[in-house]
């Protein structure tokens, strides 16, 4: 019972209060955000988060967001706090985007920051972390896949006074305006970001004020408070240890090399340690992570492991000490490009982080989610209005979790697969695309006894010439590794098909022109949790008459053998062939 | 109890939800009475019956003479949504375009919360075993590129008997926009007959986007034959014990349907019963002449938010239950977990919360003795005085205090280290911050400002927070109908017959669209008229709305409007962009609007009920009792007036703290709230004083 009472005096009601109508808040910036964005990828992707940080830059509430955006919100506003601290004032708007200067992830996710005063007292900020449709540099789109430093992604943004005193700065806006491709894109989202904080910016004061600034300072300090207890008593539960483990990529954007995270995660009673000392160097190409983007991927991480109902504030990440070597791909140096980041490295990342826990934690760990093998192909249709096609209908597979197989098909982990697949039927009104197939593989998933999502079998027609940007990534070597005994899943395949009939095996990265061509891609499949031979064999069965495993992998992986009608488990035949295994 | 209504023909509306079953009789003079019975899980009809039983006890009338006597007898039930969520519906074999069998299963990777990745997705409907691929492919632009593949069809059917599949499901790729291989496989699925059970995914929903309409489809199939057997069952049953009338189901739509017209179709059902707040909302508007309302619709485990904006509840197109995906025309409502039977705590780092778990009816708040011993709200509401120990709910249950106090203090007073009235206080808070914040959202998100609405508090635990609630958000006034714990059945009193139409186009806007847009429509109201006179409507009870689902170039989400069937482009496009703006705070006028969709809602007006008049009296009107009641404002016990319901007439009117005891409901409201009985017999709280 005494565990449960809180070392502070304060009205545990009221306490919850404030951190609903936080979150509420947050949630609602995101409303306003959605309905008033320009650019498609908000109210479909949603690719911004919204947060609330406290008076010394702490984010009290983001409660919404995907979460490769969660645990990294901080940086930006102390940035902001370092630089403009004292000039502060009741109408001034803060936009910063670089990693390095201003506390950036990577730089197409550009933050609008909004001080709120209440009673000529600096109270926090309102912020919007927004994905933009161009920033400049070497390729329209904001991700070049052959840049090699980060003038060549796009702008840099120190933190900038966006609008001072309640007034626009005109010059600084034109300069925005100047270093995007898109300017009546950014201009409409800039303006949503701002009026989403101005919301935010208003019921956050309203709350302050109703509470009383130095009693609302309080609770703020409570909100964060909890969040560090919650954690903390999720991490005592864990023995103390040091527990080491990797992720790799086998390429470097240039080049087929190993390139590897190694963290060293080490539990002292309700403390976590996070070493990545002797991680790989930085590379060429622009998967490189900025820490803040890794501090995002430890979060996503810890709390997808832990208790996806942790609170996402920062408070939750105190009790988190993060080593991270500088020139590393976990922390590359200024200048490095990054704008893969936030999908690859942080998969890398979140692997590496998830295999340690799982060494202290059997039980809750999860096996890898395959990397996912598509890219992007770019046309003119037949009118001539130019076409980017995205193969997101060929997502790989996840790994399972103790009580889950791997979802089939699933979008990235960055995004706990919150980016969804589009329907066929849609892209195919949408663009010269014609489907053959997207149907599940068949021995692609990690066996288990819980197995990992299968993976995919995927043909498209690009029905006109096109050029293809490819990021193979969980092509030809295994991405979703099994756990407790449980298998990998298939590595990813994928060939082209050309007009003339010859095929050739697709390229891992790097761009190419063709002529009307068919992808013939086999994605890859999850890893699977736990020794097959426990898995329960009517779920094999199952499987097996699915057409989701083998005759052989029936029989070879998990020893269950069908009755005569193919419909039942011969149990007797199955318990003898198990027992042989 | 008294009975008011006296005049035959009756219209009886019948709601079954999960505790009680509401059955409400008007008069041909719109007077009603409601009649609660407990409801029977097992077996729904029975509930029904029941409430049947009662009614005729209390008009004092033989089952025969009440049911011959009745001009329309409307239903909403919960038997489809229970199908589904207890996974009891048929063995489903799907046929599908060869290649693309696994769209049901993918589902797209759609989760609700990404976070939560330990949550398997439920059960899919059809195993992949039972997903049969069909050769042939219509492309595009509706255009075969490969002729369909009867073969295969034959093929499947012989799988499908040999596994014993009792209901069949077809959807092809692109049927929407050419139904023509559907329409050849069903021809070969009737001539094989594995079974009588066929749905066809361009009949049950023509849209763009194989996965919704796949899993729509499917859950038609799935639930169609256990649907259809219960219902019909019942409908002979009320027919043998002499009905004379058809049964009117309540479609999601919030309209009524015949079953004979529904049981192809039993998806439409899903939100029956719910939707029927619909009619109470559109009856109260025209009422009390305010056509924006949003109501707060309060059970035992969750509360209901739907809104209206001048005059119209939204329909949307997607509904989701129990997490399967649907597209089927559904008034727009959202759930949270807030009701009475909401579970409050104190969590393992010292932080209090309440909801979304319910104690559902077993065993429920504390105070019912059912062996809870987690504190609910309702146990709050008997520590506050603001309810009373003893017969609950027409004596179905017995509040017992000391284990509602036991409660408070065992979970939350003792470990948070305050007092029990503060625990009590605390929870009501949360739960009211929760219910706050869902209103805020279905306005904010719809691109609405919540304080220009009129909030109406129903539901039988709504009238105890509505007053406070109101408050909270700004609201002018807080309506709360005299009978609000049987809404949904009072709305369907007021609900016509609805049927919707829809057809994908899919091209641009302009003056070449404008006879396809024509002939469309001309399509889709000759479907809505057949389906209206099949009902028995004459042309001249029928009505037709007319809407365009547009979208600009390149986007892949619709935006609605309804207008003029004539309309010229630019007429369109003017309206487009008006809504796309109150939406989106902004509009693209350089950029092409696609026209996507086309609906044709039809409309079999039935006869409206009389509004009963109510004389004004001004005599003042006297407590039953005064006890001691906590407020929240004053945050502590206040001596307050307890009125009988049937004590209060039109133009009475009570200064808070005060509460009102109805049979369905209790009302409570503040110090400086004041209740008012208008012409129509119900309660408004307008707020005197500032909290």
């Amino acid at each position: 019972m005494d565990a449960k009472v809180p070392a502070t005096t304060l009205d545990p009601v009221i306490l919850a209060l404030t951190q609903n109508r936080l979150d509420h808040i947050s949630h609602q910036m995101g409303w306003v955000m959605v309905r008033t964005a320009r650019s498609p990828i908000f109210s479909q992707a949603h690719d911004f988060s919204c947060f609330i940080a406290g008076p010394t830059g702490e984010v009290v509430s983001q409660a919404d967001g995907i979460p490769i955006h969660t645990g990294s919100g901080g940086f930006g506003v102390r940035a902001i706090l370092r630089d403009f601290g004292d000039e502060l004032a009741d109408g001034d708007v803060y936009l910063l985007n670089d990693p390095w200067e201003a506390g950036g992830n990577h730089l197409p996710d550009w933050v609008i920051a909004r001080p709120i005063f209440v009673d000529g007292q600096m109270v926090g900020l309102t912020c919007n972390r927004a994905h933009q449709s161009d920033i400049g540099g070497g390729a329209a789109g904001a991700y070049n896949p052959v840049a090699t430093d980060a003038w060549s992604e796009g702008v840099r943004l120190p933190v900038l006074k966006l609008v001072e005193a309640g007034k626009t700065r005109e010059d600084v806006w034109k300069l925005l305006m100047l270093n995007t491709r898109t300017p009546h894109l950014q201009d409409g989202d800039l303006r949503a970001m701002l009026g989403s904080t101005r919301i935010g910016m208003e019921r956050v004061a309203a709350l302050v004020d109703e509470l009383g600034v130095n009693n609302a300072m309080d609770y703020f300090t409570g909100v964060l408070d909890h969040a560090d207890r919650s954690v903390r008593a999720e991490i005592a539960k864990l023995p103390d240890g040091v527990y080491e483990a990797e992720d790799r990529s086998d390429n470097d954007c240039f080049e087929i090399r190993d390139v590897t995270v190694r963290v060293k995660l080490t539990i002292n009673g309700e403390n976590m340690k996070v070493d990545f000392t002797g991680t790989d160097e930085q590379i060429l190409g622009f998967k490189n992570s900025s820490l803040g983007n890794t501090y995002s991927a430890i979060f996503t991480a810890l709390a997808s492991f832990l208790d996806p109902h942790l609170p996402h504030n920062e408070g939750a990440f105190r009790c988190v000490d993060v080593i991270a070597p500088e020139g590393t791909i976990i922390n590359a140096n200024e200048g490095a490009p990054t704008t893969m980041c936030t999908v690859f490295f942080a998969h890398e990342i979140i692997h590496a982080v998830w295999k340690a826990l799982a060494q202290a934690d059997p039980d809750r760990g999860c096996a890898g989610w395959a990397k996912n093998v598509f890219g992007i192909s770019v046309g003119k249709e037949e009118s001539g209005h130019p076409y980017v096609f995205y193969h997101g209908a060929a997502a790989a597979g996840s790994g399972a979790v103790d009580g889950r197989d791997g979802f089939n098909q699933i979008g990235h982990v960055c995004t706990l697969g919150g980016l969804t697949m589009p329907n066929v039927e849609v892209y195919e009104q949408l663009y010269p695309v014609m489907f053959h197939r997207q149907e599940f593989r068949m021995d692609a998933a990690g066996s288990g006894k819980y197995r990992g999502g299968s993976g995919c079998d995927y043909e498209v027609d690009i029905m006109t010439p096109a050029t293809h940007s490819f990021r193979g990534e969980g092509l030809n070597y295994e991405t979703g590794y099994g756990i407790n005994g449980g298998g990998n899943g298939a590595p990813g395949k994928m060939h082209l098909r050309h007009g003339d009939g010859e095929t050739e095996e697709a390229p891992k990265f790097g761009l190419r022109r063709t002529d009307t061509v068919r992808f013939v891609t086999q994605s890859p499949g999850g890893g699977g949790y736990g020794q097959p031979l426990e898995r329960d064999p009517a779920l094999v069965l199952r499987d097996w008459r699915d057409g989701i495993i083998s005759d052989a992998t029936m029989r070879d992986v998990y020893g269950v053998v069908a009755a005569a009608d193919g419909k039942s488990v011969d149990s007797g035949a199955t318990e003898a062939l198990r027992a042989s295994m | 109890m008294t009975i008011t209504i006296e005049a035959p023909p009756w219209r009886v509306g019948v709601d079954v939800g999960g505790t009680f079953t509401d059955l409400v009789v008007a008069d041909s003079e719109g007077r009603t009475e409601v009649f609660k019975v407990p409801s029977v899980p097992a077996d729904p009809g029975e509930g029904v019956i029941n409430a049947l039983t009662t009614a005729c006890e209390a008009l004092d009338q033989p089952m025969e003479k009440f049911l011959g006597d009745c001009q329309f007898f409307l239903h909403g039930s919960t038997v489809a949504t229970n199908t589904l969520l207890e996974g009891k519906g048929a063995t489903v074999g799907l046929l599908t375009t060869a290649g693309f069998r696994d769209s049901l299963e993918a589902r797209r990777g759609l989760r609700k919360d990404p976070w939560d990745h330990r949550t398997p997705y439920p059960p899919v409907l059809v195993p992949r075993y039972l997903r049969q691929p069909v050769g042939g492919r219509i492309d595009a632009r509706g255009n075969e590129v490969e002729p369909v593949n009867l073969d295969d069809v034959r093929a499947s059917c012989k799988v499908f008997r040999d596994e014993g599949v009792e209901s069949i499901a077809v959807c092809l790729l692109n049927s929407f926009i050419n139904t023509a291989h559907e329409d050849a496989v069903a021809d070969v699925l009737r001539e094989e007959g594995v079974c009588d059970w066929i749905s066809v995914s361009s009949d049950i929903v023509p849209i763009m986007g194989e996965y919704e309409r796949t899993s729509t489809t499917a859950v038609n199939a799935y639930v169609m034959p256990r649907v259809a057997s219960y219902l019909t069952a019942l409908q002979q049953k009320l027919i043998d014990m002499g009905l004379e009338t058809k049964l009117l189901m309540l479609q999601s739509n919030g309209g009524a349907a015949s079953l004979d017209q529904l049981i192809r179709q039993p998806v439409n059902l899903l939100l029956s019963g719910p939707s029927a707040g619909v009619g109470a909302m559109q009856h109260l508007a025209s009422g009390i002449g305010e056509n924006n309302l949003v109501s707060m619709e309060i059970g035992g485990t969750s509360c209901d938010v739907m809104l209206m904006h001048e005059g119209r509840v939204a329909i949307t197109d997607s509904l989701s239950v129990n997490d399967y995906d649907l597209v089927t025309p559904s008034v727009d409502i959202h759930t949270v977990g807030a009701g009475g039977g909401t579970i409050a705590g104190i969590d393992g780092a010292g932080l209090m919360y309440a909801g979304p778990e319910g104690a559902g009816a077993r065993p429920g708040p504390a105070a019912y003795g059912y062996g809870g011993t987690r504190p609910t709200v309702t146990d709050a509401h008997l520590v506050l005085g603001r309810m009373r120990p003893g017969p609950y709910a027409g004596g179905s249950v017995s509040l017992d205090m000391s284990l509602a106090e036991q409660a408070l203090d065992t979970e939350i007073a003792t470990p948070a280290g305050i007092s029990r009235t503060e625990a009590a206080a605390g929870l009501i808070r949360i739960v009211e911050q929760n219910l706050l914040h869902a209103v805020e959202r279905i306005s904010i998100q719809r691109g609405y400002n919540p304080g220009r609405f009129m909030l109406i508090a129903c539901g039988g635990a709504g009238p105890m927070h509505g007053a406070s609630v109101g408050r909270k958000l700004g609201a002018r006034a807080v309506y709360i109908p005299r009978q609000a714990g049987a809404f949904c059945a009072i709305g369907m009193q007021h609900a016509d017959v609805r049927r919707d139409f829809v057809h994908v186009v899919m091209r641009e806007l302009n003056d070449d669209a404008i006879p396809a847009i024509a002939e469309g429509y001309d399509r889709l109201r000759q479907q809505a008229l057949e389906a209206l006179k099949n009902e028995g409507f004459e042309e001249k009870d029928t009505e037709f709305g007319y809407e365009l689902d547009l979208h600009y170039e390149g986007q892949q989400w619709d935006v609605r409007v309804a207008l003029d069937p004539a309309a010229t482009p630019d007429e369109i496009r003017t309206a487009f962009e008006v809504e796309y703006d109150r939406q989106f705070g902004h509009t693209n006028p350089e950029s092409r609007i696609n026209v996507a969709k086309l609906r044709v809602v039809g409309i079999g007006k039935l006869p409206p009920l009389e509004d009963p008049k109510f004389d004004a009296v001004d005599e003042v009107v006297t407590p039953i009792e005064t006890r001691k009641v906590y407020a929240e404002s004053a945050r502590e016990f206040l001596e307050t007036s307890v009125y009988q319901g049937a004590d209060l007439s039109h133009g009475q009117s009570v200064l808070g703290p005060a509460i009102i005891e109805e049979a369905t409901t209790t009302i409570l409201v503040g110090p400086g709230d004041r209740v008012t009985v208008d012409a129509l017999n119900n309660y408004t709280v307008t707020f005197e004083t500032e909290e």
